[in-house]
């Protein structure tokens, strides 16, 4: 490892930091670079990075549920070919309501991403056009990836559940019975049932 | 003369000709296709939804299952995600044991690509083939790890156990023999009039737009493009090892069948200089108690090449024993979706699945 | 007149055994285990030689392999082309998912017990089975049918309103067509 090897990175950085407001970055390692941002800067910064900066590959889009704080936090990965660098590109979208400005005319598979995002959150891209389900087929209930959609009790009251067997034994105890073992204290401890 | 009107036809979920269990619905007119449109959802499984309710080391053994047919880079990934994020260091004898399972399984995934993509030309001796060829390399997976197709080998902190006796030299009695059989494939597949007159022209992608849609792995290198994840961000010990990438300039099927064979060849080369030079020491980091094991807060996001394509994994930890958010992204989601129906527009019906097969659509890993 | 074994008649055993030695499997991956299909056909476990290969159509299969576990979007599918398909006609189960859900029994989306929505004759348990436990599983098969056991789709007809609650219990848009036979 050389000794100026984060120069590229925290130029790239400071660059940003000088040209946005309310943009804070940072480099978290070599070749990983991440900015956050506000959520009415998305198109704007996305466009110039794109534009002036060599960042044409676009990665990945994800979305990430904080309950307990009260937002969505919407994630950009994007990668520059040139400089072979990644830059992250976070925004935080109120959870009450969420709707965010459609960003598919910059790149158009980001009309996958959001389609996926506006199903599993429910998060509303403004101006997208696209079908509705995506890979649910006629779901009534909330977004599924949501944290407070409780599977448990929702495949208890949808599926069947196989019954155990009637003369079903404790698996520790028949075999400490016929060996005459011990049962280790960690088995009980950490055991389900 | 009467106007013909567009018909809709559902390639649809049972179907011998395409790969896997998906749908696309095609407008045609006769027999050229005018709009396609693809629908996935029938493997949905919820998979990020269950990693929420699993601890660390739980979840690590159901995440092989996201990609049916070549499930190693999804271990991978996950593996040095979580070490990223808690900065956990592995022993470099690990480092070169994950590579060699790196690469057999790129080689097992070639293999049931040769299948496919002949089996849907209709030259049905080739899946006979290759499909055979790879259960050797099945075999020797079965050796290491106990299982032929989902492993639950790679963790977190190395690898789980150490190669057995006489192992190396199997490997390499296996590379011999693809290596021959490679000159055969040549001779029913590659130096076929019949596969090269059908395949050339067909599928053509833009290499103008190539980067900006998202293209990664065999179809870009097909485009002229020379981008592979090994070298632009360097992971496991590739940096030490000696392979080239291949490129080619039509950017069409017959290219894309091209950059995958010198990428077989280049692949057995790279097995036989991992065995040859191999280190030895420990082959993993203990990790403490699992069921109090907690990763500090904190995201990253990693990328692995596998056959297909470019392979990513964004895990976020909140500081508990559990993932907060495991997101994957597979090389599948860009080219099965928005540029499968770009490409089929004007295609011929019967060379709809022969498209599919080229551009190595994989609905898993799309809905996961 | 009837034969000692069973008291199964002369043209029964005939039959059957006509029936059991080619068995055509309908062309469908519905889940993860469509991975160790080919490898079962091809010449190294080779199923031809029990006369089991693959099929296009469900007209013209007699074996539904549900190779795993079933979303609620396939499983719709599936019971179109179940009722497509005409007698006699068996269903196998492979996977532990089609016999309690497997390791994705807290899933929201996929099903739980295979046995409450189509009939099932024979169970294939691993994840994965091995080629070698396919073909046992045919095998078996090929035993119930000897024996005049293999009775699913009699099963089905006799007890169509009872499977028909059941899948209109997951499948709620329920727009698919009458079964007449």
């Amino acid at each position: 490892m050389t000794e100026n090897s984060l120069d590229k990175e925290q130029q790239i950085v400071n660059h940003l930091v000088g040209t946005f407001q309310n943009l804070t970055g940072k480099v978290k390692r070599n070749r990983r670079i991440e900015v956050s941002i506000e959520k009415k800067q998305i198109t704007s910064v996305l466009n110039y990075v794109k534009d002036h900066l060599g960042f044409i590959h676009f990665s990945h889009m994800s979305c990430v549920d904080w309950l307990e704080d009260g937002y969505f936090e919407l994630v950009y990965i994007l990668w520059s070919p040139e400089q072979k660098i990644q830059l992250l590109v976070k925004a935080l979208v109120d959870r009450e309501n969420a709707s965010v400005e459609n960003a598919d005319m910059i790149w158009r598979q980001l009309n996958t991403y959001q389609r996926e995002i506006r199903e599993m959150f429910g998060v509303n891209f403004i101006g997208m056009k696209g079908d509705k389900e995506f890979i649910l087929e006629d779901w009534d209930n909330m977004p599924p990836m949501r944290r407070d959609f409780n599977t448990v009790d929702y495949i208890q009251e949808v599926y069947f559940e196989r019954p155990g067997r009637e003369d079903a034994q404790n698996v520790r105890e028949t075999i400490s019975k016929r060996t005459g073992e011990e049962i280790p204290e960690v088995a009980t401890k950490y055991s389900r049932d | 003369m009467m106007r013909e009107k567009a018909t809709t036809l559902y390639l649809g979920p049972q179907h011998p000709g395409i790969t896997g269990n998906m749908m696309i619905k095609l407008k045609v007119e006769g027999d050229t296709v005018v709009k396609a449109q693809t629908h996935v959802g029938y493997l949905h499984r919820g998979f990020e939804k269950l990693m929420e309710r699993r601890n660390w080391l739980q979840s690590f053994t159901i995440v092989c299952r996201i990609c049916v047919p070549e499930p190693d880079p999804n271990e991978l990934n996950y593996s040095r995600a979580v070490e990223e994020i808690e900065g956990r260091e592995v022993p470099e004898r690990a480092e070169w044991i994950r590579t060699l399972m790196m690469e057999l399984s790129r080689l097992a995934s070639y293999l049931l690509w040769f299948g496919g993509q002949n089996g849907s030309a209709g030259l049905y001796t080739m899946p006979q083939w290759s499909v055979g060829d790879r259960d050797y390399i099945l075999d020797l997976f079965e050796e290491l790890t106990g299982g032929r197709v989902y492993h639950m080998y790679i963790w977190p902190g190395g690898v789980r156990r150490d190669l057995p006796n006489g192992f190396a030299d199997r490997v390499l009695q296996t590379m011999d023999y693809l290596e021959k059989r490679l000159k055969q494939y040549d001779q029913l597949m590659f130096e076929n009039t019949i596969f090269q007159r059908r395949a050339q022209g067909i599928g053509w992608i833009d290499p103008a737009k190539a980067v900006e849609w998202g293209v990664v792995g065999p179809p870009l290198r097909a485009a002229g493009f020379k981008s592979d994840v090994r070298i632009d961000d360097p992971y496991l010990i590739y940096d030490q090892l000696d392979f080239e990438v291949p490129t080619q300039q039509g950017s069409d099927v017959w290219a894309r069948a091209l950059v995958r064979r010198t990428e077989f060849q280049q692949s057995i080369n790279m097995v036989r200089q991992i065995i040859d030079k191999m280190p030895g020491g420990p082959v993993y980091n203990k990790i403490p108690n699992p069921m109090k094991w907690t990763i500090p807060a904190g995201d990253a996001y990693v990328k692995a090449e596998s056959a297909r394509g470019e392979f990513g994994y964004y895990v976020v930890s909140d500081g508990s024993n559990k993932p907060r958010r495991v997101h994957v992204k597979g090389p599948a989601y860009v080219h099965g979706v928005t540029l499968l129906e770009n490409i089929l527009e004007g295609a011929n019906i019967s060379d709809v699945s022969f498209i599919m097969n080229s551009l190595g659509t994989c609905p898993p890993e799309i809905e996961r | 007149m009837p034969n000692d074994k069973n008291s199964q008649k002369i043209v029964d055993i005939i039959k059957n055994a006509a029936r059991k030695h080619s068995l055509f499997v309908l062309a469908y991956g519905t889940g993860c285990g469509a991975i160790e299909i080919p490898p079962t056909m091809t010449s190294r476990y080779d199923a031809e030689r029990f006369g089991i290969r693959g099929m296009a159509t469900p007209r013209q299969a007699d074996v539904l392999l549900v190779t795993g576990y079933l979303a609620t979007k396939t499983l719709k599918r599936v019971i179109r082309a179940y009722e497509q398909m005409q007698d006699p006609k068996y269903v196998i189960g492979f996977g532990s998912c089609t016999i309690n859900g497997g390791m994705y029994w807290d899933s929201y989306n996929t099903i739980k017990l295979l046995d409450k929505y189509i009939p099932v004759d024979v169970y294939i348990n691993g994840c994965m089975p091995r080629p070698e436990a396919v073909i046992t599983g045919f095998i078996e098969l090929q035993k119930l049918i000897a024996e005049g056991k293999a009775d699913g789709a009699t099963k089905y007809k006799e007890n169509l309103d009872w499977y028909r609650a059941n899948q209109k219990k997951v499948i709620k848009n329920w727009n698919m067509p009458d079964y007449n036979w």
